[in-house]
């Protein structure tokens, strides 16, 4: 009976509908209210100045996957942006690459603690990282000695990863698609991949099946990490100033892009082209809002009515779904 | 009853309420709590002595860390469930701007105290539904929330500050009353009720049972969904209440951009406190006392001048080392043990567990025998011997069957080794 669902039904019935169709009925909305929305130059800015948080979104819904959930890699960027700036301020000479692998480096470093006591320690996840978000920021802040960078300090080499074009996109945008397709890659064709799916859904069987979990969720906490350290240092390379205060609060739109794309927090479900479509539609909700003249002290309360709506709305399609589920056994029956 | 006892089956004690146990009490947690403040108070002492002394230092330490003491009572009850709830600064701050703004509209104070906490047991409410009703994660929900609550505050207020609030609110953040920070005996007036409330009450027991299994605790006839509910209403109301501390301690005025983190301090006060946020763990005193610990804390940091930032990261690691240390216990010790001693052996570490168990009963049976005064001499030492002999031979057999199988395991490895090796 399932097999032979016509093309149509299949679509509308695919999680991604509801969200393609919210991304569209927002995109038409917008045109109606501010046409000058619809410039190639402002799209692609727009999607420039939120890559960051496409970035974060990546990392954080591989942790939540694992049903946990990391609120530290606000901080980590913040340390991450600091460590590479102060350093990149001192030592002009040095080619921007390096600063890319040393914040890739630090990143790791801090989804590694993080790893550790959630995956070897068997901390609550929320518990350790918000205990490792008051570390991380502090360092952060001692690194900097409360010092602000500003974009005459910053070298060519090392904004040109943000900011440099390469055939019509800024190379942020690049390494954000980069980092999209080696996720879809990793999370659907690996076993690595396949095996934070598998602690998510059932940590029991897939223990009995021989997953170490505790190795699994190290490796999505470390990788989250290094994704977040990747998104300092190109924030600072995006926006070319720097302070320890950078990141604040990005840990909670990297998860309300997570949820919008559907990525159950319980675990075991999520896909990435679920978090790209939930990170366009937060960029262009971001952008709207800042386009609309007064309306930027709504920004806050549209995003937090927009998560509740889509996690009621996820709820609902869920017991919808089951309902018929039932109903296409039992007829069976 | 002597017969009993040969049998050796561990009978399990069912009695649920235990003695009281000197030894048992001083290394309780809240116990711990305790010492670590006195520490921090030795501290305070030997390195600023005259200012420790001197008439009002602690009464001010007190007060400095009393505005989130409401918020502390309440996420008890939350952890309690297994939830979280990251919105209260927000819910905090929107029942600060209900107060505000009647009292600027110049209602009654009383009334605009009463609608401010009204207003926090309706957000509380808007949380509890989605998260008890609809079926949400509680994360999610409070995260959302926390970011709608404030949006609104920001809407409404802009960057305007409300200052017109009723005088009684900075009385009670900075006046004592017979050199106790008034503060403070609001703080354990209400700790003693969530005392009641959690420990004592119907109600309070229905928490417990719902944090430790919420599908047991449904089938065992208590509503679920409405608990949580009304446990997020007291939230709600306690942030209500929070918000005359928080605004008497700001000086009688109150901004859209106040009081962020402090939700998570709060949580991070319950969990020091010992109250799990896996549910169904934990009492009140614990964060009272850990509430204190963290105000003297902050503030004896601040005067060995360790700015605002390294204090966090203190903070941070006090959290971390205080959730470890129960998980440090027995279990992670079993596994050190069975990876470097036993070689990840676990028949080894069944037979060496087991050995250690009849030693000990055997143990206790000698000293049992040693006070027996119905027996002669003789008697005595000849059953005490026999009992030594089973001792040595009962280890020995342990001894030499763990190196039979270390020596075969060692044996497999190699031969696997081989094996691919030839491959």
């Amino acid at each position: 009976m399932n097999k032979n669902k016509s093309m149509v039904s299949k679509i509308t019935e695919s999680r991604n509908f509801g969200l393609v169709l919210g991304l569209v009925v927002l995109l038409i909305v917008a045109r109606i209210i501010t046409p000058s929305m619809y410039s190639v130059n402002s799209i692609i800015n727009m999607l420039q100045n939120n890559a960051v948080y496409g970035l974060l979104a990546v990392g954080e819904m591989m942790v939540i996957i694992t049903a946990g959930i990391d609120i530290s890699i606000g901080a980590t960027l913040s340390l991450t942006g600091v460590v590479c700036c102060r350093l990149m301020a001192e030592n002009p000479g040095v080619p921007g690459i390096v600063w890319l692998l040393l914040a890739l480096v630090i990143g790791a470093l801090c989804g590694a603690f993080n790893g550790i006591l959630v995956g070897y320690f068997k901390m609550v996840p929320m518990i350790a990282t918000l205990g490792t978000m008051y570390i991380f920021r502090g360092f952060s802040f001692l690194f900097s000695g409360g010092q602000w960078w500003f974009p005459h300090q910053f070298t060519e080499g090392y904004m040109a990863f943000a900011t440099k074009k390469i055939a019509g996109l800024p190379s942020i945008l690049w390494i954000l698609i980069i980092v999209f397709v080696l996720a879809i890659i990793f999370l659907g064709y690996t076993t690595k991949g396949r095996r934070i799916y598998a602690i998510g859904t059932n940590k029991e069987s897939s223990q009995v099946a021989g997953i170490k979990e505790a190795k699994v969720v190290f490796l999505a906490m470390t990788l989250c990490g290094m994704l977040a350290g990747l998104s300092g240092m190109l924030y600072t390379a995006n926006y070319a100033t720097c302070s320890y205060m950078i990141g604040d609060a990005y840990e909670m739109t990297a998860i309300a892009i997570c949820i919008l794309g559907g990525v159950s927090i319980v675990g075991g479900k999520g896909k990435v082209d679920g978090v790209i479509i939930g990170f366009l539609m937060m960029a262009v909700i971001t952008y709207f809002i800042s386009l609309l003249p007064g309306l930027s002290v709504w920004s806050d309360a549209i995003q937090g009515a927009i998560i509740i709506a889509a996690v009621a709305l996820n709820k609902f399609t869920e017991r919808s779904a089951e309902k018929r589920a039932l109903k296409e056994r039992s007829a069976l029956i | 009853m002597s017969g009993e006892k040969n049998t050796n089956v561990p009978v399990r004690d069912l009695s649920v309420k235990q003695g009281f146990k000197l030894s048992k009490f001083l290394v309780s947690w809240e116990m711990v709590l305790i010492y670590i403040l006195i520490l921090i108070n030795l501290v305070l002492i030997a390195t600023r002595t005259n200012l420790y002394f001197a008439p009002g230092t602690i009464q001010a330490i007190i007060q400095s860390g009393m505005d989130v003491c409401p918020l502390v009572l309440g996420m008890i009850l939350i952890l309690m469930l297994g939830d979280i709830d990251v919105s209260v600064a927000s819910t905090m701050i929107f029942a600060s701007m209900v107060t505000g703004l009647c009292c600027q509209s110049g209602m009654p104070a009383i009334i605009g105290v009463v609608l401010g906490i009204g207003a926090g047991a309706l957000c509380g409410a808007f949380n509890g539904f989605f998260v008890a009703y609809i079926g949400m994660p509680a994360v999610i929900v409070t995260i959302a929330t926390s970011m709608l609550f404030r949006g609104v505050v920001k809407i409404i207020l802009d960057v305007n500050v409300l200052k017109v609030f009723p005088s009684f609110y900075t009385t009670v953040a900075w006046t004592n009353i017979a050199g106790i920070p008034l503060s403070l005996i609001l703080f354990l007036v209400m700790g003693a009720g969530f005392v009641f409330l959690l420990q004592k009450s119907r109600f309070g027991r229905k928490l417990y049972i719902i944090g430790n299994n919420p599908t047991c605790a449904q089938y065992s006839g208590i509503d679920v969904k409405k608990t949580k509910l009304i446990v997020f209403v007291i939230m709600g109301a306690m942030c209500g209440v929070a918000s005359i501390f928080f605004v008497g301690r700001m000086g009688g005025s109150v901004s859209s951009t106040m009081g962020t983190g402090y939700e998570m301090t709060a949580i991070a006060i319950c969990v020091l406190g010992g109250v799990s946020t896996n549910g169904g763990k934990g009492k009140v005193y614990g964060p009272v006392i850990a509430t204190l610990i963290m105000a003297f804390l902050t503030y004896t940091l601040g005067l060995l001048e360790v700015d605002a930032n390294s204090r966090k990261i203190v903070t941070g690691f006090i959290l971390i080392i205080a959730v470890l240390i129960p998980n440090v216990n027995r279990e992670l010790l079993a596994s050190m043990k069975l990876k470097f001693i036993y070689k990840g052996n676990k028949n080894i570490e069944a037979l060496n567990v087991k050995t250690a168990a009849e030693v000990k009963a055997l143990k206790e049976s000698i000293a049992e025998a040693k006070k027996d005064t119905s027996l002669n001499e003789t008697d005595k030492a000849s059953k005490i011997k026999k009992a030594e002999d089973k001792i040595d031979s009962l280890q020995k057999k342990c001894k030499k069957q763990t190196e039979l199988w270390l020596r075969e395991q060692r044996e497999d490895e190699k031969k696997a080794k081989e094996r691919f090796a030839a491959k």
